[in-house]
């Protein structure tokens, strides 16, 4: 048998690649049932039910356990940052979003990602925007699964009855809010008044600026700003046209609102479209128009992931396991995978707009939103260690104005900003 | 004659027998953390940073100047006071109320009834009612909707909030409460009570004059068990308010966690209030339990 030249090549290629595949996985196979368990720290978005379903394949493959362990966001973020700080190693691999990515960077409590991560794993192929919300001073820290911006959703069976246009700006969009203000049926306008920097701040956060607010001048905090005020001003007032409680609603609250029919416009994270077009669970379904939020708002850019903890994984194996944990949950394969389950929220990756699945459950009103959204979506937020700390003390006095124990939102702000110059005179001492 | 034989000596040697090992296993069980707590609490030591120094009396010093400490000490006591008066009373009431009301097989299944909200743990109770006061959707709020008024914000609004959470911290125990008073009614010798009945006594008079007397030792430890119990109700403020709205159901217990943990990472100050909880409930459970046993009297 006349194998050729191209042939020949052909097998050249073909037994390097057995020989380097069966190197790797020598390696690799080193650690298979060395690691009895790997822990995951995680939030419920509908990501990490789907993984808990799959995890078997997983385990089958290392002769690990794994144990994905869910809380609210502010639940999390307390409990792996005590883990992570403490050294406790209790957790193999940590849920990091935008807020903290800074924080675990700096405190070397998550280990650089792309050291562990297989070339296949294809980093080049997430979104930009993930990536940098991951990547703290050059070094990526986390495998973005979810992410993206803000958009505008609105009913837009009430907007016809009423013969209104979609709000292009603030003034518009207090006055359409006002004019579809409905209660106790339909309430205008939903948005998130609970304390916490992934909370009420999160979503005041484009509103204080995108009026031209900034956080900080040098070391001095400048959101107790005249501009600060005006933002709080504008967003406590929008809350007038929300159901009763929004003082104190999460996110989950504003969505079930929107979602439920009791709410008629929202401006949210753009990963709660598809939640509003999932028939199952959606009474509005098919109702919802998607626009970029009105000017001159910013939309708030954000990711969440799965980081490798450094003392989680005090062992080669671990690290090895770990790391495969991370690039098995976040690679093309599972957003493919996510895709035809009808997960349509979650995903970080290039590939994943590109495949026809996608684009075909995908309402094309909501690309085009994110198409015109993208421009204007941005981190937010002040990208620093101390921002857990800075921001959740000013969602607690947002959170005092909004439900009216402090009446004075100048003094509210004033008060967020003094504790934040102790923070920043704190860390600088330490 | 023989001088009668001395079991005191026998008796302290048992009592220390069976009273050692668990006052052992008491104290090396506490000690740590209180000691760490105490060490940590002259530091300033944040989860930011690895190391940290000796500061004295700083932490203890920023107290007297940190409003949302205050605030949150009010919050306590309020709590207390609340909780454990509101229990008792439900207790009491609804005790007696089945002991002259309902009997044979019936309160047998009352009782069961009764002892179930207590099995319910904490997080899911909060959970729970936290939909149950949801101002759309609650059952709470379905006969305020009916009437055609508008839905009560019970945990969002600063001024309800707490006793809101109170309301289910009530439904916990004083329901499990109510079955032990009624178990303690019915340990009580009939004479006196059928004796009152002769005497034209009414019913109410009956339990306050001659039974709730008669209990008078029992029921005080059930205060002191209720209001420790009710120092450890972080769970359920957690998963109902987190404290809020604003400060407005934040105890001293929970601001220390949003302190040392949930927010700003400040271990040390967090463990300075831990050590003036610490210190605060001792002082206070010391001079009630001196009161208690002279009431007991």
């Amino acid at each position: 048998m006349k194998l050729g030249k191209f042939g020949l090549r052909l097998s050249t290629a073909a037994l390097a690649l057995a020989t380097y595949a069966t190197g790797a996985q020598a390696a690799d196979n080193q650690c298979v049932g060395k690691v009895p368990v790997i822990r995951v720290i995680a939030q419920p978005i509908p990501t990490i039910p789907f993984l808990d379903s799959l995890k078997g394949e997983f385990e089958k493959k290392w002769s690990t356990k794994v144990d994905i362990q869910q809380f609210g966001e502010n639940e999390r973020r307390a409990k792996s940052r005590l883990d992570a700080s403490q050294g406790s190693g209790a957790y193999q691999v940590y849920y990091i979003d935008e807020a903290n990515v800074a924080e675990y960077a700096t405190g070397k409590w998550a280990l650089p990602l792309l050291d562990l991560m297989p070339k296949a794993w294809d980093w080049d192929d997430f979104l930009e925007g993930r990536r940098a919300v991951a990547t703290y001073q050059g070094v990526a820290y986390f495998a973005p699964f979810e992410g993206g911006g803000d958009v505008m959703m609105y009913r837009k069976d009430l907007l016809a009855a009423k013969g209104l246009q979609p709000p292009k700006n603030l003034d518009e969009l207090k006055n359409v809010v006002a004019a579809l203000n409905n209660p106790p049926g339909v309430y205008g306008w939903s948005a998130r008044g609970r304390r916490g920097s992934g909370m009420n701040v999160w979503r005041w956060t484009p509103f204080f600026r995108g009026m031209g607010g900034q956080w900080f001048d040098g070391d001095k905090p400048t959101f107790n700003s005249d501009i600060a005020v005006k933002a709080t001003q504008y967003y406590q007032s929008m809350l007038k046209f929300a159901p009763p409680g929004s003082a104190t609603n999460t996110w989950s609250e504003v969505i079930e609102g929107f979602r439920g029919g009791q709410v008629a416009l929202i401006v949210e994270s753009d990963v709660f479209g598809p939640w509003a077009e999932d028939k199952t669970k959606s009474r509005v379904a098919g109702k919802v128009g998607y626009a970029p939020p009105p000017e001159p708002l910013p939309s708030a850019g954000f990711a969440h992931g799965f980081a490798i903890s450094t003392k989680g994984n005090p062992t080669d194996c671990s690290k090895t396991v770990s790391a495969d944990f991370v690039a098995w949950s976040t690679s093309k394969e599972m957003e493919g995978r996510k895709v035809k389950a009808g997960i349509l929220s979650d995903f970080a990756r290039k590939s994943t707009l590109e495949n026809p699945d996608f684009t075909a459950q995908i309402n094309p009103e909501y690309i085009t939103a994110l198409r015109d959204t993208a421009p204007k979506t941005e981190l937010l937020i002040w990208k620093s260690p101390l921002w857990p700390e800075v921001g959740d003390n000013l969602g607690l006095q947002l959170e005092e104005v909004f439900a009216g124990s402090q009446p004075d939102i100048k003094q509210a702000l004033d008060d967020a900003a003094e504790q934040a110059s102790e923070a920043v005179k704190r860390a600088a001492g330490q | 004659m023989h001088p009668p034989p001395n079991t005191a000596a026998p008796r302290s040697r048992f009592a220390m027998l069976a009273l050692g090992p668990p006052l052992a296993l008491l104290v090396l069980m506490s000690l740590p953390p209180t000691i760490g707590a105490l060490l940590l609490a002259f530091r300033n030591l944040t989860l930011m940073s690895p190391t940290s120094r000796w500061v004295g009396f700083a932490n203890f010093a920023r107290m007297l100047t940190d409003h949302r400490l205050h605030n949150a000490l009010q919050i306590s006591l309020l709590w207390e006071v609340v909780t454990v008066a509101g229990s008792m009373v439900v207790a009491v009431l609804l005790g007696v109320l089945i002991f002259e009301r309902v009997g044979g097989r019936a309160r047998d299944l009352v009782c069961l009834a009764l002892i179930l909200p207590i099995l319910l743990p904490r997080v899911s109770a909060g959970l729970i009612w936290r939909f149950m006061y949801s101002p759309l959707m609650g059952v709470v709020n379905y006969p305020v909707q009916l009437l055609g008024l508008p839905p009560v914000e019970y945990l969002s609004r600063p001024s309800t909030a707490l006793y809101a959470v109170a309301v289910v911290d009530v439904w916990q125990w004083g329901l499990f409460f109510a079955v032990i008073v009624l178990k303690l009614l019915e340990t009580l010798p009939a004479s006196p009570l059928e004796a009152a009945r002769l005497d034209h006594a009414s019913t109410w008079g009956v339990h306050w004059f001659i039974s709730l007397p008669m209990l008078r030792a029992p029921l005080i430890t059930m205060i002191f068990i209720k209001a420790v119990e009710s120092l450890r109700s972080f769970d359920l403020i957690y998963t109902m308010t987190n404290g809020g709205p604003g400060i407005a159901t934040e105890t001293l217990d929970l601001y220390a966690y949003q302190t040392g943990i949930g927010m700003s990472g400040r271990i040390s100050y967090a463990a300075a209030m831990s050590v003036l909880l610490l210190i605060l409930s001792t002082l206070a459970f010391s001079f009630l339990w001196k009161r208690s046993q002279r009431w007991s009297d």
